[in-house]
Order: structure tokens, then sequence, then C-alpha cells
């Protein structure tokens, strides 16, 4: 399981990994050259420094103690010295060394030698210290690598104040940043190239997955470049096929409907001018009706069955305009279909087609519910278009099923009038085709209200 | 232009003899002399062979298909051509209107209505002797509109399409194809009912008005579709054919 915060790309994820790693590795070596040093210290500064002021105090207390000489050669031999002083010269507010602290104490106690208040701290010693100019150059440039002096004083009961101050590495914070920088050399060298071979996996893979997320059969997009290492170009020339394959099933499926299309177009049409022999005005109108029937029927079903692949382009157009030019047509026709065109309403969709799925909606309420009432409601991401009649409703438990294609509710609709039940599946493949869908309600006080939902982008 | 007899010669084109053979005789019985053939090729036999008033072309045809015999005809005579075409399955795009046909039915027609339409452009050349392209082939620009009749859609100067009713749609073309012209409501009743009859039984007047909302920037105060006193209507704009 991936935290949530984790990068979810496959580069983020390798690059957080190594960093992660790096980290661990670095810190490890961190403690360790720590501890290294700490040691180091002490064998080099700490024990010399307790051992010089027990054998002062052990001088002191023999009587063999002198104080050093204030100047010699012109020197100041200041460091590592002991002087003996009436009081406590550490001034406050330094930092304590309780190691330093301890350890003179407990060499005190094992020599048995009395001591009283110990007193410890470390100094910075500036580059430009006057100090250095009188010192001899090895020691002055030591004590300036060092950058600090730590200076102690144990105080001798009855005598005064062993003074001792010796040169103190200051502290570990260059160590630190030495590591820091170390580690981020470290960081930029090794995540630089897995970023790099991270990038060179991950675009062709997101070229891919964009390209399957957009595979749209009515728009067969240009096969993609096979790029990056071995395993992803196989996965990439494996989707090419895979996209060829599936548009040329469809062309052919295409192909196929359009000679059924033709096929059965051609004999209707044969039928349409034979049926003007026929004396009887009323039977050859009602042949007439049948056959435009059938070749609205075949219409359906060759829209539907090629709605994958539609040939008209999605354009610009007045929603609001379309539905006011189906309305005006089933008026035309002598239908109570209600219709307030208000503002335009500019959206991008396949016209004829759209169109169609209106008509096809209102053909209902025209057939069950004898008209209907048409509204346009824009609401912020979406489109709502309902029609919505007076008939008889649709039994609850029923409507899901009259999407499905060729369904007749002989129950609670009477269709004794013209279509085959496609209208309702076209309609809703048209308007999902265009990212919306089409839901059915009943309405309070009878009659059913169909809405198309339709998002604006 | 040959009207040696007093019937008019056809020359109906059909690879398909189920509706070639009763719709000749249709038309023959409608007081044509008709002559039918399967295929392009006969087709342009007949044409050198026989002084041939107007053709009935079916564009879907095995071999050289309609369309290819349509131009062919465009190039080298004056006889009028009447397509019988398909609307394509999913848009109402009507195959086949840029060939310089006279006119067209979409399958399956009526016989009577090919029959009226034939009259109709036999009229015409007899009348004025020029001939004239299918009323519904091309793109017509007006005044920042562009009407496109092959996808019969309405185009504003932005590119939105505003789609128009069946009704609106002829009426909009009756006034385009004749700008300038004052057309009284009678004259646009007989120019609109022509092609989807039953569809069109309202007063003009209200279809105007319909039209001024959509393409006027001001429907009552009308720019475009002015009402001329005592007359009719008018498209107050220049028309170019695109």
């Amino acid at each position: 399981m991936i935290p949530r915060f984790a990068p979810k790309s496959l580069t983020g994820q390798i690059a957080l990994l190594v960093a992660l790693a790096l980290f661990v590795a670095q810190a490890i070596n961190f403690a360790l050259i720590l501890r290294e040093r700490r040691q180091g210290q002490f064998t080099q500064v700490t024990a010399p420094a307790i051992t010089r002021v027990v054998d002062g105090a052990e001088r002191l207390r023999d009587g063999r103690f002198r104080d050093p000489p204030e100047e010699r050669d012109g020197r100041e031999r200041w460091k590592g010295r002991l002087r003996l002083e009436a009081n406590n010269p550490v001034p406050p507010g330094l930092p304590h060394r309780v190691d330093v602290e301890d350890g003179i104490r407990q060499a005190m106690r094992e020599a048995n030698l009395p001591v009283g208040r110990i007193v410890t701290g470390v100094r910075p010693i500036s580059p430009t210290d006057p100090r250095f100019a009188r010192m001899n150059p090895q020691r002055a440039d030591r004590m300036k690598r060092l950058g600090a002096e730590l200076q102690v004083a144990v105080e001798i009961p009855g005598r005064g104040w062993l003074v001792m101050t010796s040169g103190w590495p200051r502290g570990d914070g260059d160590l630190i940043w030495r590591l820091i920088a170390q580690t981020l050399i470290l960081y930029a060298a090794v995540l630089i190239p897995v970023l790099w071979v991270g990038s060179r996996v991950g675009r062709p893979l997101r070229k891919l997955a964009t390209a399957a997320r957009e595979f749209h059969p009515s728009a067969p997009s240009e096969p993609i470049e096979e790029r990056g290492p071995g395993d992803v170009r196989a996965v990439i020339a494996a989707y090419n096929l895979m996209s060829s394959r599936v548009t040329a099933m469809l062309d052919e499926k295409d192909q196929m409907l359009g000679a059924i299309g033709h096929d059965l177009r051609t004999p209707l049409a044969a039928l349409r001018v034979r049926i003007e022999s026929v004396e009887d005005d009323e039977d050859r109108a009602r042949m007439a009706d049948t056959i435009d029937e059938m070749n609205r029927t075949l219409d359906d079903i060759l829209s539907l069955a090629r709605l994958g692949r539609p040939s008209e382009p999605p354009t610009e157009t007045d929603l609001s305009a379309l539905i006011d030019a189906v309305v005006d047509d089933f008026r035309e026709l002598g239908h109570a279909v209600d219709y307030e065109d208000g503002q335009r309403l500019i959206m991008r969709l396949r016209p004829a087609l759209m169109r169609r799925a209106v008509r096809n909606l209102i053909e209902n309420a025209v057939k069950y519910g004898g008209g209907g009432e048409v509204t346009l409601k824009p609401d912020g991401a979406s489109v709502r278009i309902e029609v919505a009649d007076r008939g008889p409703g649709i039994a609850p438990d029923q409507i899901a099923a009259v999407f499905d294609p060729f369904t007749r509710l002989d129950a609670s609709r009477n269709r004794s009038t013209g279509g085959v039940g496609l209208g309702l599946t076209l309609a809703r493949a048209i308007v999902r085709e265009a990212g919306g869908d089409i839901s059915l309600a009943n309405r309070e006080g009878g009659g059913l209200s169909a809405t198309i939902v339709l998002p604006r982008r | 232009m040959d009207m040696t007899t007093d019937t008019p010669h056809l020359l109906l084109v059909d690879d398909e003899r189920s509706i070639r053979e009763p719709l000749a005789q249709y038309l023959t019985k409608q007081g044509f002399r008709v002559t039918q053939v399967g295929d392009a090729e006969a087709a342009r036999a007949r044409l050198s062979a026989y002084a041939i008033d107007l053709i009935v072309l079916d564009i879907m045809m095995p071999g050289e298909d309609g369309l290819s015999l349509c131009r062919h005809i465009r190039a080298t005579s004056e006889t009028p051509v009447i397509l019988l075409t398909a609307r394509s399955e999913e848009t109402d795009r009507i195959i086949g209107l840029e060939m310089g046909a006279d006119d067209y039915v979409v399958k399956p027609f009526s016989p009577r209505e090919l029959a009226a339409r034939i009259k109709v452009v036999l009229r015409r050349m007899q009348a004025g002797g020029t001939r004239q392209h299918a009323p519904e082939s091309g793109s017509y620009a007006f005044s920042g509109w562009v009407l496109k009749t092959g996808e019969r859609a309405l185009v504003d100067r932005d590119g939105v399409s505003v789609p128009l009713s069946t009704g609106e749609y002829n009426l909009l073309l009756a006034l385009v194809m004749r700008p300038r012209a004052v057309l009284t409501r009678d004259q646009l009743l007989d120019l609109t009912q022509g092609r989807e009859a039953a569809a069109f039984d309202r007063a003009i007047d209200n279809q105007v008005s319909r039209l001024r909302k959509k393409i006027e920037p001001d429907a009552r105060n009308p720019t475009l579709i002015k009402t001329v006193w005592g007359g009719g209507y008018t498209l107050a704009s220049d028309v170019t054919k695109l």
C-alpha cells in the first residue's frame, strides 16, 4: 500500500525510493564518522587535558608547582600551561564541557586529590586573534584550524584556581555542513540519471495511456511513436497493432452496414414506385406511409449501428435554435408542442444527430401524450433539455427497459402508430456519444418527462 | 434544346431493374417518352444517338457512377439532369448536390413528386432556355451569414451553426436565391411548397417572424428580411455564392 502523499508516477516513485535509500545510507555514514570523531577528540584533546590538570594538581600538592614564565623568547607560551589564579577566570555563559569536568573530577578522586568546583568553557577564537601573531606558526595554524579553545578552571581548596587553556576542535558544525554538501552532490549525481531513465520510460507510457484513453474509432489516430526501452516499445507496438485492428474491424462494419442499407433501400424504393399503380387512393397512401416508416426505421438502425464512427463533425451550434427548429417541424405537422426559444446557447455538438435525439423524444411525447412541452435549462456545468408529456407514463419497474432496443411497453403505452421502439435507444446512444445521458421519470399529475443532460465544455 | 415532338424524351438511368421498369412505365403513363438504360456506358451511347430532353439519373451505380456521368453531361451539354439520391445516414446531407444537377429526389421517392419535378424543370428550360443549378447546391453568403445548402445549415460569422426548421429553411432558401427581389406571400408559398410539401402550410408571415428572430440583429427592426408595403418580403442584402 502506497501512502497517499507518495508520488504516483513511476519516475517519482523511483526517485523517492532512491532518495530515501541515499538518505539512510548517509545517516549511517554520518553516525559512524561522528562517533569516530568523538573518540579521536577524546584521545587527542580531552584525555591530555585531564591528565595535565591532574598532574598540575599533584605537583601543587607536592609543592613542585610553578607558574609558567609569562614570556620567553618573545612568545606567549600560554597553551597547555597551567597557572594558579586566585579567582575563576572563565567567563560565565560559555558552553560547558561536562565530559571534561566529569573526567577531571573522577581522575582527581582516583588520585586522592582534593577538588572543589570545576568550571569549563569553550570559546571560539577568531583567525585574526592578536595572540596568533606571537605564537609559533605551526601551532597558530593548528589553533586556527581547531577554531576554539577550551578553558578549564579547577578549584583546589585552600590554594586557589588551577587554570588551563587548550586548543579545542570547534564543534561538529563544519562536519555537518560537509556531510550535507556531500549528500546533495550524491543526490544530484544519482537522481539526475534516475530521473532521466524514469522519463525515458514514463513519457512514452504516459503518451500511450493518453492515446488509449482518447482512442475513438471515429477519428483513428496516427500510430504512437515507439520510444523508450525495449519493454516499453513492445507495449506501444502491441497497442498500435490492436488499435489498427479495431479500426479495420469498424471499417468493415461500416462497409457492411452501408451495403445492407443500400440493399434494403433499393427494394423499398422499388416498392414505392410500384404502389403508384394501386388504384385506391386510401390504400396507396397507407402503403406509402408504411414504406416511409420502414425507411425511417432503417435510418435509425443504420444510425445506431454507425454511431461509434459518426461522420458528422462536432460544430458550434445554437442548441436553443436547434430545439426550436425541431419543435417547429412538429408544429408544422399540426402537433401541440410547446417551446419557448430563449437565449442563444452555444454548444459544441453534432447538430444532425442531436436533432435526431431531440426529435425522437418529442416524437414519443406526441405519440403517447398527444403533444408535449420542451424546456431548455442551462445550469452551471450542464444543460438540461426536458421533454414532458401528459400521456400514460411508464410503470416504474419498466423505465430501465424502455431503453433496450425494440422494447415496446404494450401494457401501459398503447402503440398502434409507427416506430419500432428504437427511438429512445438511438436518442440515448446519441446523447451518450456527446458525453451526456437521458433519464426518464413519471411526472406528478401523470405523464412522462424525458430529460437530456449534456455537459457544457 | 430539342423539342421536335410534343412528348418530352426522358433518359432514365438506373442499374436497378426493379425501380427502373415500373418507373419508366409510370412516367410513360404520365405522358413522357422514356428510354431506359442500366449503366453509364449505355447512357452515353443513347445521349449521342437521341435528342434527350431530360435525364433522370441514379447516383449509386456499379461501374461508372451517376456523379461521374453527371459531371460528363454538364461538361458536354445543356441537358437538364434530375438525380435520384440517398440521404446519408446520420446527417441530413444530400449526396451529390454539387454535381450541377438541376434537381433531385431522395430515395425512396414518390413517382408523382418526380413527375412534378420533371415538369417544372422542363417548363423552366422551355421558358428561359437557360438552365439553372439545383436550387440547393453550394453555400450562399449574405450579410455575415452563410447558408450551406448541402448540410441545410445556417452559420453565423463566428462559425456557430444555427439550425433551421424545414419551413424556415425553405423560406430562407427562396429569399436567398432571389436577393433584393420582392416576393409576394403567394410566390413564397409556391416557392417553398415545392420540396417537402406537407411540411409547409402555415402562414408565411409566421415563418418570416421566426426567421427574423434568428438572423436579424434586432427582430423588431428588421433590416435583412424587409416587409414591402402591399407587396411581400424581400431580402435586403447581396448574396454571394461561395
